[in-house]
């Protein structure tokens, strides 16, 4: 897993063997799923906070019920 | 030669879509293999997205990839997310996938599969997917503002304020038809009951385990409620089975509704993390598998379409809803092919994750074409059972007769041969007292999935399971936007009211709160209470109206769209909304005009509720009912009212919009745009 860089370059992994490139491409898949269903968007926010410097840096907990509070404010579903 | 590859490649997919296309529009007599369906589909999605969106990206909206979008300018972590591509794609794709593409196309299946096919495809290539692509890139260039304010500055203040009610008057039609469906896919039927019922128990031990136990932990948290929510669906049946227990889950319309409404309010009143939130994490996977599951389950199984390409109710006089196909194939099908709705996420959440613009072809466009697949997936399942299986299924009593063998004969007389206890063998294989009347496309899409994936999975055997798997998928995420449209609503009403009076509109003071979600669901409950009482069966009259108002919100959308396209100097290249504009204007205010004066008493309201009241006052209808049948003629007047207000507001944008382009073109009016300024992207190159 680990962080995900932020700009995309492909990492140089071009002659690697199958099981390796195999293992790279589920760990980005498990990530992919993490950031889709919002797993990962507390270590999102942390690191974010961090690249900005915050002063207060919120919970897990905290995080958590803020950003439900956030998400569910505004039109987030459709028909 | 490699570019010569390329185009060689192109013209094949061009040239086997186009050879599906003509099979499907073209093949009479035997049943038809799903297929070609997929195969016309999905080769025009492949030569849309190759050549119209590239042209829309690079000459119509020139995206560009040096220009910081504002999730990379404002990175806050929270809403402004830089967001990987492919996750995005997904992320938009699961909020704009509700129950509209799989509910509309099989109401439009009673056309026969042809029309809803074409329109399915075509409408999303040149429309809805415009129409999405487009206003994303318009809110990622304005730092992801809202449709309304999007419409305020481009278009007229006036237009932002007709924006916003008429989102608010969309979610409150679209709340109450999709409760009916789910209203008529539960009733009398306790394991589908049993099961749904189950999932708010579940829904509530996960609130507790995501906010105390293990915070945020979706995905793990998602497993176990999955595993939970499968265990209900078996444990339907043993409820069925066990008569005291199938005594308490068979429920009736009224009660159903009754038990929705109450539902709504809980939802919406509650913390958002103790029930809507972890729902929403639950229904968002299911969503997402079952959805897979029918695609895979198609292309395993590649049944026959047994529904003729044309129906005898192109003519108007349909069972499940009434009216020609122009219009109201199109109102019919919405969502799949156009929804205003998208335009809401696109101009939402979207914009604000995007990391690139050039992400924005793939996204929008890209994930509208997907939507359009689920509807051509569901317009398959509906086909691919017997006509008059899906006619039983879908039309109520009042047209087809009210006993089994009655409305098998009258089924039958159509061309579509049915017996009795083909209805009564098909209820039983699926674990159901009665498989008569329930329109709404739940049930008979049910039906349809339970086919597909018993033949992949299971056989006969599993008919039922699937068959409740399916109910309670489709439940599920219609209850999903139930809750979450209901919470969502309780904002706007209190956003209006606050302007009248400020305490209403302080989201944290509890009478606030309870006011406002009170009225919200009272709005909505009331139109899925009218549809459950309605003898035309509801759908007949709501989901038409659900259709009207959300292609008037596309056009909306469209007309901002315009608008912000001749702002940047594209008048060349203008068409590509406006025709799209003009289309959704000819069909709202046709279908309109038609649900409001038509004197066909099952297409215009105001002519059914004045055949009500010839009856009363003939003295045909018995006393006792007189009560009932004034209300139905009080709700007719209320839907033709509902339906003039949504048209007229929509007129005035459209005309104040035409002023404003005539202003600009024909007088020299300086256009001012009201993007943000261009910034240069700090990120390099790549991707």
């Amino acid at each position: 897993m680990g962080p995900k860089p932020k700009k995309h370059g492909r990492s140089g992994h071009g002659n690697s063997t199958f099981l390796v490139s195999l293992g790279m491409t589920l760990s980005r898949l498990w990530q992919g799923l993490r950031e889709w269903s919002g797993d990962a968007a507390y270590e999102t926010y942390v690191r974010c906070a961090r690249k900005h410097r915050v002063a207060t840096v919120l919970t897990r907990e905290e995080f958590y019920v803020e950003q439900l509070q956030r998400k569910y404010s505004r039109i987030s579903r459709c028909c | 030669m490699k570019h010569l590859l390329g185009i060689v490649a192109w013209v094949a997919v061009a040239a086997v879509g186009a050879l599906a296309l003509a099979t499907i529009a073209w093949h009479r007599g035997e049943p038809i293999s799903a297929t070609w369906f997929v195969l016309a589909a999905v080769c025009t999605y492949l030569v849309a997205y190759r050549l119209y969106s590239a042209f829309l990206a690079a000459k119509v909206l020139a995206l560009d990839n040096t220009r910081a979008t504002p999730a990379e300018r404002r990175d806050d972590g929270r809403d402004f997310v830089p967001t990987n591509k492919w996750v995005l794609f997904g992320h938009h794709f699961a909020a704009i996938a509700g129950p509209g593409p799989l509910v509309g196309p099989t109401l439009a299946a009673q056309f026969g599969y042809l029309p809803g096919t074409l329109w399915l495809i075509a409408g999303a290539a040149f429309a809805g997917c415009v129409q999405d692509f487009v206003i994303l890139f318009c809110s990622i260039r304005r730092d992801g503002k809202t449709l309304g304010e999007m419409a305020k500055d481009e278009v007229s203040k006036r237009g932002g304020t007709i924006a916003q009610l008429a989102v608010l008057a969309i979610m409150i039609i679209l709340l109450g038809v999709v409760a009916l469906v789910i209203v008529n896919a539960l009733k009398s039927s306790p394991w589908a009951t049993f099961t749904l019922a189950m999932t708010i128990p579940i829904a509530l031990l996960l609130g507790v385990y995501l906010r105390f136990l293990r915070p945020g932990r979706v995905i793990e948290a998602s497993v176990i409620g999955v595993a939970l929510v499968m265990f209900a669906v078996v444990a339907g049946q043993w409820v069925a089975d066990a008569p005291a227990w199938a005594a308490k889950f068979t429920l009736g319309g009224v009660t159903l509704a009754f038990a929705l409404i109450a539902y709504g309010f809980a939802a919406s009143a509650l913390p958002v993390w103790l029930l809507l939130a972890p729902r929403d994490y639950l229904s968002a996977f299911i969503k997402a598998g079952a959805i897979f599951s029918l695609a895979a389950g198609i292309l395993l199984v590649r049944p026959h379409v047994l529904m003729p390409p044309l129906t005898r109710f192109v003519d108007g006089n349909g069972p499940v809803f009434a009216g020609k196909i122009f219009p109201f194939c199109f109102i019919t099908i919405a969502c799949g092919a156009i929804s205003g709705f998208h335009s809401l996420i696109s101009s939402g959440t979207t914009p604000k994750m995007i990391q690139r613009e050039g992400h924005a072809r793939f996204i929008g466009y890209g994930a509208m074409l997907l939507e359009s697949f689920v509807g051509v997936m569901a317009m398959v399942a509906a086909c691919a059972m017997t006509p008059g299986v899906y006619f039983a299924i879908n039309s109520p009593a009042t047209v087809v007769g009210a006993t089994p063998d009655l409305a098998a004969a009258t089924i039958s007389s159509w061309g579509y041969p049915l017996t009795a206890d083909t209805m009564a063998a098909l209820a039983h294989s699926v674990g159901e007292q009665t498989l008569w009347n329930r329109a709404g496309g739940a049930p008979s899409l049910a039906v349809g999935m339970a086919h597909i994936f018993s033949r992949t999975i299971g056989g006969e055997r599993l008919l039922s399971i699937w068959y409740h798997f399916a109910i309670m998928f489709e439940a599920l995420f219609i209850l999903t936007v139930l809750d979450a449209g209901t919470r969502v609503g309780r904002f706007m009403v209190q956003e209006l009211l606050g302007r009248v009076w400020k305490p209403i509109g302080r989201m944290n003071w509890y009478p606030a709160i309870v006011l406002s979600s009170g009225l919200i669901v009272a709005a909505w409950g009331y139109f899925l209470y009218q549809g459950v009482v309605d003898p035309l069966g509801g759908i007949n009259s709501l989901w038409p109206l659900f259709g009207i108002s959300n292609q008037l919100l596309a056009a909306v959308a469209l007309v901002v769209a315009t608008s912000i396209l001749l702002k940047m100097g594209k008048l060349k290249w203008i068409w590509v909304t406006l025709a799209p504009m003009t289309w959704l204007v000819v069909i709202t205010m046709t279908a309109s005009y038609q649900k409001i004066f038509s004197a066909n008493p099952r297409i215009g309201f105001l002519s059914y509720a004045n055949a009500l009241g010839a009856q009363i006052a003939a003295g045909k209808i018995p006393a006792a009912k007189i009560g009932e049948m004034q209300r139905v003629m009080f709700n007719q007047r209320l839907d033709a009212a509902v339906t003039a207000v949504l048209a007229v507001m929509f007129l005035v944008l459209l005309v104040e919009a035409v002023i404003d382009w005539h202003a600009i073109l024909a007088r020299g009016k300086e256009a001012k745009l009201h993007e943000t300024a261009y910034v240069a992207t700090q990120w390099a190159e790549g991707d």
